[in-house]
C-alpha cells in the first residue's frame, strides 16, 4: 500500500510555447514550434526556445540582489494564471511555515557569472568583486530562495538538481514533506534560464543539433535548448480542493550506474523509473492514455527511451515529445511536462512530436506526430538526466 | 519520527574517518587541523576515475566509509547528496573556456559540473541504480540533506546521506567563504540496526531555539567552515553516549529538531 494520492492543485507555465496556459495551449494545438534562431555573444548560431519579455520583468526592491534571468523568468511565472494570487489565498488558509518550496533547476543563474568573468574587473583582478551577488543569482539554491521570498512562505525550502530530471525530482520531495506531515502543500518547480554554458557545453558533447531537434525523428542529430519557469501546487488531501489540477499517482526514480552521458543502451534505468512509478501508482502499462517522451533528440537517448517503452509493454500506447516546440528545457523539464499533461488531460488533446515529420523507422514505440483530440485520465512523464538520473511520474485526471 | 544511525563517514582537515571524528569530539584525542588526507575512491575504472573531480572523491570517500559501517549493500541504498555549491572548481574552469577565442567547453568538464555529477559516480563505482537525488540549501545544506534522508527513512527507504563542500578557487573565494573542505555521509534508516547506533527523534519546525555552538574554538572554526560541517554538533551528541538534543537552523525561519539518543548492540527496541 503506497502512500495516497496527492492533488497538483494549480500550475503554470511560461516558455517558448507562450506566457500561460491558454496561450501553451493554443501553440501546442496549432502545431507551431517555438523555437527560433539565437546567436550567442561569442557567436555561435543555433535553434532555441527562448522566452521573451524577461528582461522587462520587476520584482521588489527588497530582492534587487535576486535580479538575474533565471529568477525573473520564475517572477514572470509566479505572476501567470493567478499563481501568486492562489498562494495568498493558501498562506491565510494554512499558514506560512506549513507551504514548502522545492524547484529544480540544472544552472540557476550561472549566466551572471558568465558575464563576470567577461568583465574588465575580472579580467584585471583574476577574482570576481566582493559585491558579487553570488548566492541571490548563481547559487543553485538561488531559484528556490527567491521563490519563497517572493511568495512569503517559511517552510522547508529545497532545491533540487539532478541535472534533466530535477523538476521530476522536485516533485519527489515535495511528495515526502506532505506525507511526514511537515507541510500541507508545497509549491514545486522547475526554472531554467539560457547561459552559454549549457549551449557550448552541448555542443562539445556533440549533442547540440546542427539544425531544430527532431524528437524520434530519421534525420534527428540532437537537442534544442529552450528556458522554461513552471510552477504547481502539491496540495495535502483537503486543501485547494476547489481548484483545478490532476492528481500526483505515483513517482519512481532510478539511477543508471552506466555513464556520466550516455544513457544505458537498453534503457535499463528509464524502464526502472517507468516500472516503480506505476507500481507506486497501482497502475498497469495499459491503464496509461499517454506518455509524455523524455524524447530530447539525441540518437542514443530517443532509442533508449524507445526501448524502455516497449520493455514496458506499451508499445501501443500514444507517445510524443513536446521538446520540438520548447526546446529542451534541461532542469525545467519536469515541470513543463506536468503543464503539458495537465493540458492534455483537461483540454483532452494529445500534442504532437513537433518539428519531426518523419520518424525513425528503427524506433517501435507509438510516435504521435500530429497532435489530435483523445481523452487522457492517466498519463506518465519520463525525465532523464545526466550521471544517469531518471525520474518518471504517473499524472491522473481528478476522478 | 524517529529513525537510526548505521554509520558514519567524515573527510576534513584534522579528521581522517566517522570513527577519528567521533574519539575526536568525545575528547579521548586532540584536535589537530592537518590539511585533510587525500580521499580514497574505491570501484571506478581507470578512465573514470582520471575524471572523477575532487567533490566526487571526497563524497564517495565519506559514503563508503559510512556503507561499510552500517554492512549495507550499496545497490540496493538510495541516496542523498547535498552540497552548499557543488564544484567550484569545474565551474570556474567552464567559465575561463568561455572567455577564450576560440571557445571550446570541456566535454568532461561540462559533465562534470551539473551538481548531480557526484551522485552519478557514485552509482558507477558502486553499481547502483537505486533511487537518489541531489539537493542544496546553500549555508544549511547539512540541514537540508538530513531532513530529506530523514523523510527518506521514515517513509520506509534506508538511505545513504552524502554532504559536501570543497574550497573554491581564488577567483571565486570573495563571493564564497568555504574555508575549509568537509565531507560527512550518514547511514539512516527506520529499524534499529542490530550493533550500536543512534537514534534520532526529529521534528521540522519553526525556529525556536539557539543553534548550538561546540566548545572548543578549533572545532567551532571548522563547523563555521563549510556547510558540512554544520554537522559537527550532531557528531559530537552521537560521540557523548548520552542523550543530547542539537537543533539545526534551516534557513531564517526553520529549524530541524534532534533529540540523540546513542544506544548499545543488541537491546530490543525500545
Amino acid at each position: 500500500m503506497g502512500p495516497p494520492r496527492l492533488k497538483i492543485a494549480h500550475y503554470t507555465l511560461v516558455s517558448a510555447l507562450g506566457r500561460g496556459l491558454n496561450e501553451t495551449f493554443a501553440t501546442l494545438y496549432s502545431g507551431r514550434s517555438g523555437l527560433q534562431a539565437y546567436t550567442t555573444v561569442g557567436g555561435l548560431v543555433c535553434d532555441v526556445g527562448r522566452v521573451s519579455g524577461v528582461e522587462d520583468v520587476g520584482i521588489p526592491q527588497s530582492l534587487s540582489r535576486y535580479g538575474c534571468r533565471n529568477n525573473l523568468l520564475a517572477a514572470l511565472a509566479l505572476e501567470t494564471d493567478g499563481f501568486a494570487g492562489t498562494v495568498s489565498e493558501l498562506v491565510q488558509k494554512v499558514g506560512a511555515h506549513r507551504i514548502g518550496v522545492v524547484v529544480g533547476t540544472s544552472t540557476s543563474g550561472i549566466a551572471v557569472t558568465e558575464a563576470a568573468y567577461r568583465d574588465p574587473f575580472f579580467g584585471n583582478s583574476g577574482v570576481l568583486p566582493v559585491s558579487f551577488p553570488y548566492r541571490e543569482t548563481h547559487n543553485v539554491f538561488s531559484c528556490a530562495d527567491f521563490t519563497r521570498r517572493y511568495l512569503g512562505l517559511t517552510g522547508p525550502a529545497f532545491v533540487i538538481s539532478t541535472a534533466c530530471s530535477s523538476s521530476a525530482k522536485a516533485f519527489a520531495t515535495a511528495a515526502r514533506l506532505i506525507h511526514s506531515g511537515i507541510c500541507r502543500a508545497v509549491v514545486v518547480g522547475g526554472v531554467d534560464s539560457l547561459c552559454d554554458t549549457t549551449l557550448y557545453g552541448f555542443q562539445s558533447l556533440g549533442l547540440l543539433s546542427r539544425t531544430r531537434t527532431q524528437p524520434f525523428g530519421a534525420g534527428r542529430d540532437g537537442i534544442s535548448i529552450g528556458e522554461a519557469a513552471g510552477f504547481a501546487i502539491l496540495a495535502a488531501p483537503g486543501v485547494l480542493e476547489e481548484a483545478y489540477g490532476m492528481m500526483l499517482a505515483g513517482i519512481g526514480d532510478s539511477a543508471d550506474a552506466y555513464h556520466m552521458t550516455a544513457p544505458h543502451p537498453q534503457g535499463l534505468g528509464a524502464w526502472e523509473a517507468m516500472s516503480a512509478a506505476l507500481a507506486a501508482a497501482h497502475r498497469a502499462p495499459r491503464d496509461l492514455d499517454y506518455i509524455h517522451l523524455h524524447g530530447t533528440g539525441t540518437i542514443h537517448n530517443d532509442a533508449a527511451e524507445d526501448l524502455a517503452i516497449l520493455k514496458l509493454g506499451c508499445q501501443e500506447t500514444p507517445v510524443s515529445s513536446t521538446k520540438g516546440a520548447t526546446g529542451h528545457t534541461l532542469g525545467a523539464a519536469g515541470a513543463c511536462a506536468v503543464a503539458i499533461v495537465g493540458l492534455a488531460m483537461s483540454e483532452g488533446f494529445i500534442p504532437g512530436t513537433v518539428n519531426t515529420e518523419v520518424r525513425d523507422p528503427a524506433l517501435q514505440s507509438a510516435l504521435v506526430l500530429e497532435g489530435h483530440r483523445a481523452t487522457v485520465r492517466c498519463a506518465l512523464i519520463n525525465t532523464f538526466g545526466f550521471g544517469g538520473s531518471n525520474c518518471s511520474l504517473v499524472l491522473e485526471a481528478c476522478p | 519520527m524517529s529513525c537510526f544511525i548505521a554509520g558514519l563517514g567524515v573527510l576534513a582537515p584534522g579528521l581522517n574517518s566517522g570513527s577519528h571524528a567521533l574519539r575526536v569530539l568525545r575528547g579521548d584525542e586532540p584536535y589537530v587541523r592537518l590539511d585533510a588526507r587525500i580521499p580514497m575512491v574505491a570501484g571506478l575504472a581507470a578512465n573514470e576515475m582520471r575524471r572523477c573531480p575532487t567533490t566526487a572523491r571526497y563524497a564517495l570517500d565519506v559514503g563508503q566509509q559510512a556503507l561499510a559501517e552500517a554492512g549495507w549493500e550499496a545497490p540496493r541504498v538510495a541516496t542523498v547528496f547535498s552540497s552548499g555549491s557543488g564544484d567550484l572548481e569545474i565551474l570556474d574552469k567552464n567559465c575561463r573556456a568561455l572567455i577564450q577565442e576560440p571557445i571550446a567547453v570541456s566535454p568532461i568538464l561540462f559533465h562534470n559540473s551539473v551538481h548531480n555529477a557526484v551522485a552519478g559516480y557514485w552509482g558507477i563505482a558502486m553499481g547502483s541504480r537505486a533511487p537518489s537525488t541531489s539537493l542544496s540549501v546553500y549555508e544549511d545544506s547539512f540541514a537540508a540533506g538530513l531532513l530529506e534522508a530523514l523523510m527518506m527513512a521514515s517513509l520506509g527507504s534506508p538511505c545513504l546521506l552524502v554532504v559536501y563542500d570543497t574550497l573554491p578557487p581564488a577567483a571565486l573565494a570573495p563571493v564564497r567563504k568555504v574555508t575549509a573542505p568537509f565531507a560527512v555521509a550518514l547511514a539512516v534508516c527506520q529499524e534499529r540496526p542490530a550493533k550500536a547506533c543512534t537514534r534520532i527523534d526529529w521534528a521540522w519546525g519553526p525556529r525556536d531555539s539557539e543553534e548550538l555552538v561546540l566548545d572548543r574554538p578549533a572545532l567551532e572554526a571548522l563547523r563555521t567552515s563549510n556547510p558540512a560541517a554544520r554537522s559537527l554538533p550532531l557528531l559530537q551528541a552521537m560521540a557523548r553516549r548520552q542523550a543530547a538534543r542539537v537543533v539545526l537552523p534551516y534557513l531564517a525561519e526553520g529549524q530541524l529538531l534532534l533529540d540523540v539518543c546513542p544506544l548499545p548492540a543488541g537491546a530490543a527496541t525500545d
